[in-house]
């Protein structure tokens, strides 16, 4: 589903990205873990082409990413979700409006285009809008406008969102870090039921390691810039986390309690 | 340690000298302007007996002022709605992140050029080329909207959130579609709370327009008031007050609503629906009764050109003579705000709820400074010229009254606004009221109180450029008699310098904002 081969970013002389390779199959949900600045945001804003890379390739399904041609780029991106850490929605909006933005990419050609990039959406994407409002459990909200809600009602609007695009794959960045840990267990509790039931790849970057261990098969851990551990999360061995967060030897127990 | 002593007296000595300075000027300027307290004593009985000579109203010409209402009403609608159309894509053109290079600077810079010519001055030259009547209004009020408007615009879109925008690209959107889906939605409603603002700005100064030929109620006003038909000048009086606080009040809840994103919800459904079908209605019926004369607009075009090439190149040698007149306008607007600070601090705290704790006197206080703020500074100039006689002074007394229903506001509100936290502590030592207010009011609120100070001197010196077209001093009365005189190159002269004032004067306001707040 996507492929990334030995990419490399620059940012104001530092080497963000390093030559990061990594391989994520259809279906599959990989949690990507590394310490602040290490190019977790990076690499995921390379996959749906807001950074260009400076050499090395990305693929997602079948295609290369052509960072050149922005028509080709949109296309890539109709197939990609993403959730923001903020949640990025249009505040003065209410839920369905921002939910039904996800349509846009969608709805490219002919009347479609016209009527959405005014504002009319068709009643079947307004159901369907309308359905997924349900299925992420705020359907009673589709009407208010989002600065009155709170946070998890709206990274749920936020999901609905990413769902109305009919998304193959899933980006995550730090979905849950600005949540309380109850609405936190619930948001991801939603992402990973989308990977099960829908079939949706997805690719989250978190920060709680024992979230990580819980609920996730597989854990990609960057580290300036490169992958310096891909596996299954039971062989995370305290020596890995000690290596990846450069923690004292003698307090890894400790520290693995307060990385969260 | 003897360094820091005497970084200490430095310190003093500067506190100081700006204090001198700052009692220096304001002493000046009263001497430029003529402010005088015996003009000021003697004119009282005569102001007193001016109201008296104004009672009872006089509406028998009730035909004749609803006619003109409705015209001034309709100046307004008409001049917000034109300003509206250009500022729209000139709002977009003059905002950093959606406009570059060179095309970012020439509409900023027109939009600052076009706000900074008062509304007055432009209906003045607009009546030489276009004839008299309201279509001069519209114009003049479209172009100060253009230059007030397309800068709001320009800051609600370069203050628009980026993250939203990214989403919306990030579903594979269309270019257009980012900007209706993730742009438009946050602009909007800021645009139509400025719109409506504007339109309530417009209409206050319609009612004055007429003053130079321009329309509106205000021909009817200045005649009455010429005649010495002070009974029948009373009942304009009134209607002016009348529409401008009706329509403030239907805007501002508007505005509140559309601000809260409250707007045509449920509980503001009937009462929204019924703002908007009086905007509306208002909006067809002066559609219907604007008499704009096409034909004086097609020959006003060519016109227009004349005048302006009558312009150049512009006369310098009166120079020194505009010059010194621009310091006595510039001292009109220091006095006039130096006397509004000084009424609207018991006045601001009469009307701060939290300060005074009886609804009777806060209230009557806020209805006196609505009233005040209601009065357009060139109306009040006509009343004061009257009564303390041709000159500057009344032009610093109408600056000052009208300056006072601003500040009075502005002050109540930073004053409701404060922390209550500290206010009680300092009650419970049992400090009197006005302890209370030394130590723990002010310290909170000066700051805030300086930088609308300085928004208000910066606004006053502008109308003082004005007052002279009534007779109130300053240079505004040698523009009007350049213009009568057709003595174009000497007007254009006069424009430049009062541009340059203006511009100067917001500079240096906005730079001082900087450093006080
Ligand atoms: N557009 C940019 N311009 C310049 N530097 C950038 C840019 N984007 C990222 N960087 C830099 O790249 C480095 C990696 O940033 P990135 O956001 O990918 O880290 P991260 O792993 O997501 O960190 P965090 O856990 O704090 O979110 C940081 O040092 C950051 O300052
Ligand atoms: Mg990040």
């Amino acid at each position: 589903m996507v492929k990334i081969e030995n990419i490399k970013k620059r940012f104001s002389g530092r080497d963000v990205l390093d030559g990061a390779d990594m391989l994520v199959r259809k279906g599959e949900a990989v949690a990507l873990i590394g310490p602040s600045g290490s190019g977790k945001t990076t690499l995921i804003r390379a996959i749906n082409g807001f950074v260009v890379p400076d050499s090395g390739k990305v693929i997602v399904g079948d295609k290369e990413i052509n960072y050149k041609n922005k028509e080709s780029l949109r296309q890539t991106r109709k197939k990609i979700g993403m959730i923001y850490q903020l949640f990025n929605l249009v505040e003065r909006a209410s839920a369905l409006e921002n939910v039904m933005a996800g349509a846009l990419g969608r709805l490219d050609n002919g009347v479609n285009l016209i009527s959405s990039t005014i504002g009319l959406f068709h009643k079947k994407e307004r159901d369907n809008a309308m359905e997924l409002l349900k299925f992420v459990g705020i359907e009673d909200k589709a009407f208010e406008r989002v600065d009155r809600l709170s946070g998890g009602q709206k990274q749920r609007v936020a999901v609905a969102r990413a769902l109305m695009q009919d998304p193959e794959l899933l980006l995550a960045d730090e979905p849950i870090a600005n949540l309380d840990p109850k609405t936190s267990r619930k948001i991801l509790d939603l992402l990973l039921r989308i990977n099960m039931e829908k079939g949706i790849t997805m690719i989250c970057v978190l920060h709680h390691l024992d979230t990580v261990t819980d609920n996730f098969n597989r854990v990609v851990a960057l580290k300036n810039g490169s992958i310096c551990f891909d596996g299954e999360t039971h062989n995370l061995t305290h020596n890995h986390i000690h290596d990846i967060y450069e923690f004292e030897e003698e307090n890894v127990e400790e520290t693995r309690c307060l990385a969260a | 340690m003897s360094g820091s002593l005497i970084a200490i007296y430095a310190r003093r000595v500067k506190v100081f000298l700006l204090w001198s300075l700052f009692i220096i000027i304001i002493l000046l300027s009263f001497r430029v302007s003529n402010v005088d307290i015996k003009t000021l004593v003697e004119g009282f009985p005569y102001a007193v007996f001016l109201i008296g000579e104004m009672f009872p109203p006089d509406f028998s010409r009730w035909e004749k002022i609803l006619l003109l209402s409705i015209e001034t009403i309709a100046m307004g609608f008409w001049g917000t709605i034109l300003g509206m159309i250009i500022s729209f894509p000139l709002g977009f053109l003059s905002a950093k992140n959606t406009s570059g290079g060179i095309l970012y600077y020439i509409s900023k810079g027109l939009a600052s050029f076009l706000r900074s010519i008062p509304e007055i001055v432009y209906a003045l030259v607009l009546v030489i080329s276009f004839g008299f009547g309201a279509h001069v209004g519209v114009l003049a009020l479209s172009l100060s909207t253009i230059g007030l408007l397309s800068k709001f615009y320009a800051e609600a879109i370069e203050s628009i959130d980026k993250n939203p925008v990214e989403a919306i690209q990030a579903t594979g959107s269309h270019g257009l579609g980012v900007i209706r889906h993730a742009v438009l939605p946050q602009v909007f409603p800021l645009f139509m709370a400025y719109n409506l603002y504007q339109l309530d700005r417009n209409i206050r100064y319609a009612t004055v327009l007429g003053l130079v030929g321009a329309g509106g109620l205000g021909v009817e006003l200045f005649t009455q008031m010429r005649s010495f038909d002070y009974q029948q000048a009373a009942a304009v009086i009134i209607v002016i007050f009348a529409i401008i606080t009706i329509i403030d009040r239907v805007s501002a809840r508007l505005r509140k609503d559309i601000i809260d994103g409250k707007f045509m919800n449920k509980e503001n459904k009937y009462k929204d629906s019924l703002l908007m079908l009086i905007v509306s209605v208002i909006a067809i019926l002066s559609l219907y009764f604007m008499p704009v004369d096409f034909k004086q607009m097609a020959y006003g075009i060519p016109r227009t050109w004349e005048f302006l090439k009558g312009m150049f190149p512009p006369d310098f040698s009166g120079i020194a003579v505009y010059l010194k007149l621009m310091l006595e306008t510039v001292a009109m607007g220091i006095s006039g705000t130096f006397l509004a600070v000084a009424i609207s601090i018991p006045i601001g705290m009469l009307s701060a709820r939290n300060v005074i704790h009886a609804p009777l006197v806060y209230n009557i206080m806020k209805e006196i400074t609505n009233f005040l703020r209601a009065m357009p500074e060139l109306m009040l100039a006509l009343i004061f010229v009257v009564a303390v006689g041709l000159g500057p002074f009344a032009g610093v007394l109408a600056i000052a009254l009208s300056s006072v229903g601003f500040l009075g506001k502005f002050y109540a509100e930073a004053i409701e606004n404060v922390d209550p936290k500290p206010i009680e502590a300092v009650e419970a030592t049992g400090a009197r009221f006005t302890q209370r207010i030394l130590h723990a009011v002010f310290p909170q609120v000066i700051p805030l109180f300086n930088s609308y100070n300085l928004f208000l001197l910066d606004k006053s010196i502008r109308e003082a450029t004005v007052m002279g077209i009534v007779g109130a001093g300053g240079i505004g009365f040698n523009l009007v008699m350049s213009m009568r005189a057709f003595d174009y190159q000497e007007t254009a002269t006069l424009i430049l310098i009062i541009l340059s004032t203006i511009m100067l004067v917001d500079w240096l306001s906005s730079y001082l904002r900087k450093k006080v707040v």
